[in-house]
């Protein structure tokens, strides 16, 4: 029996490489929207009030509309014009092959993220950090230490330098490179003197 | 230090394009991390609003990114934050739905581990800030969630408008939510948000990192201390047991 196949991002490419070509502006103007508006329609997906949804129907609809959306769809590469499009088979092989857990951090910092399968009493992890809002180089280290040192957070997630040594880090450029490794090094230091090494970025 | 102190216990971040796009830069980066066995957490935003539409469709190009993360990118995790077009937030009544109708219908069908983030519309050292942050990780809880990254105060676009004490809001309200029935947690959901979506045009700005701790001692202001009591204490009249 031939193995179901998985696309590894090597095929993806090779897939948006040799897929159809289509204008960005119709994209997103026209594919994305029409097929949403259909698949909607043709699942039946309608909210009520509740934020989180109560009906298991509506979640395997929802569910079965997302997985049609992105096969009639496909995806599109916006530096080379073109459409990927992938089968429903290839989509469940991926979500088959996707890792069950992840362990994040070292030592005893580590953090093991698994299903939790709906609401079960065992809370989400924490992940504590400015998640990309633009922070002061000065400021770094004890603005990352802040969350480090809360008892509540499981692993770190950084802010963006927008200078590094006084230099503004511009995106698409060396500087945004020294910048992001910087910010690295000054999470680490952020957990380093939380006296939690071991944190997870 | 090492690969900038980057070590193989940590995770790489690699964001999709709005709607169901991404670019060559991303893919380069996600070809060097398969390769070398890495974590890989890919992200996506998709906008209420813009080239989705409404609610309900906003909420299937969520699912269909989402698993286009595992099935076209490799990814280990996908960091979800449907965001609201007009406020620029996640907190809003239709981007928590959006958020979590989506998640519960992937936990429902498969194991993928997802996570989300967080852009309040408030600053720092403000009870609408934590109590939005609050709003949005009962939600994320509820909806079977694995992992709520933030929080971004102040939508995250304000220089220095993020501390540590969101995080700490963020965890509790997460405890506290973990367990309980989906039921109570939309009726604790229902009085909360409207109060704070009625002062969207009105929130306050909050105060920077530098006037919400002693940066050398790194310890949060008594102020902010007591904001935060507040804050706990209201979210507790509305029905979260959350630890003071």
């Amino acid at each position: 029996m031939v193995a179901k196949k998985y696309l590894d991002i090597y095929d993806s490419y090779d897939r948006f490489h040799n897929g159809k070509r289509v204008r960005e502006d119709s994209w997103d103007y026209v594919v994305v929207p029409t097929n949403a508006m259909a698949m909607r329609e043709k699942y039946d997906i309608n909210f009520s009030e509740d934020i989180i949804p109560e009906d298991d129907d509506l979640c395997d609809r929802l569910f079965q509309a997302g997985i049609e959306m992105l096969c009639t769809t496909g995806f599109y590469n916006t530096d080379i014009g073109r459409v990927l499009q992938i089968s429903e088979e290839e989509v469940f092989e991926g979500i088959r092959r996707a890792p069950k857990k992840i362990k994040i951090g070292s030592g005893k910092e580590e953090v093991c993220c698994a299903p939790r399968r709906g609401n079960p009493s065992g809370p989400p992890i924490i992940e504590g950090g400015p998640t990309g809002a633009p922070v002061t180089e000065d400021i770094f280290v004890p603005m990352m230490q802040s969350y480090a040192q809360e008892a509540t957070v499981d692993v770190l997630v950084s802010g963006v330098l927008n200078t590094i040594k006084k230099h503004p880090s511009i995106t698409n450029t060396p500087w945004e490179i020294r910048a992001t490794l910087a910010e690295i090094g000054f999470v680490r230091e952020a957990a380093n003197m939380a006296g939690r090494p071991g944190l997870g970025i | 230090m090492t690969n900038a102190g980057h070590r193989i216990t940590d995770a790489h971040e690699c964001s999709q394009l709005n709607e169901l796009k991404m670019d060559m830069c991303g893919l380069n980066m996600l070809a060097g991390w398969t390769t070398e066995g890495d974590t890989i957490m890919v992200e996506q935003m998709p906008i209420f609003g813009g080239y989705c539409g409404g609610i309900e469709e906003t909420a299937i190009c969520d699912v269909a990114t989402t698993l286009a993360s595992f099935a076209l990118f490799s990814g280990n995790f996908h960091l979800d934050g449907p965001i609201h077009i007009r406020w620029g937030t996640t907190t809003s009544k239709e981007t928590l739905q959006i958020a979590a109708h989506a998640a519960a219908a992937i936990d429902a069908n498969t194991d993928l581990l997802l996570a989300n983030q967080y852009y309040p519309m408030a600053g720092p050292c403000t009870e609408m800030c934590l109590i939005e942050t609050a709003a949005q990780a009962i939600s994320d809880t509820g909806s079977g969630r694995e992992l709520l990254s933030g929080s971004a105060a102040a939508k995250g676009v304000v220089q220095d408008k993020t501390t540590g004490m969101e995080a700490r809001i963020m965890g509790e309200a997460a405890k506290a939510a973990a367990g309980m029935k989906v039921s109570d947690l939309n009726e604790i959901l229902a009085k909360i948000v409207p109060t704070y979506e009625a002062k969207y045009t009105s929130a306050p700005a909050g105060k920077t990192f530098q006037e919400c701790y002693d940066v050398l001692s790194v310890k949060p202001t008594a102020e902010y201390l007591q904001v935060y009591d507040n804050a706990v204490k209201a979210l507790r009249d509305f029905g979260l047991d959350i630890k003071h």
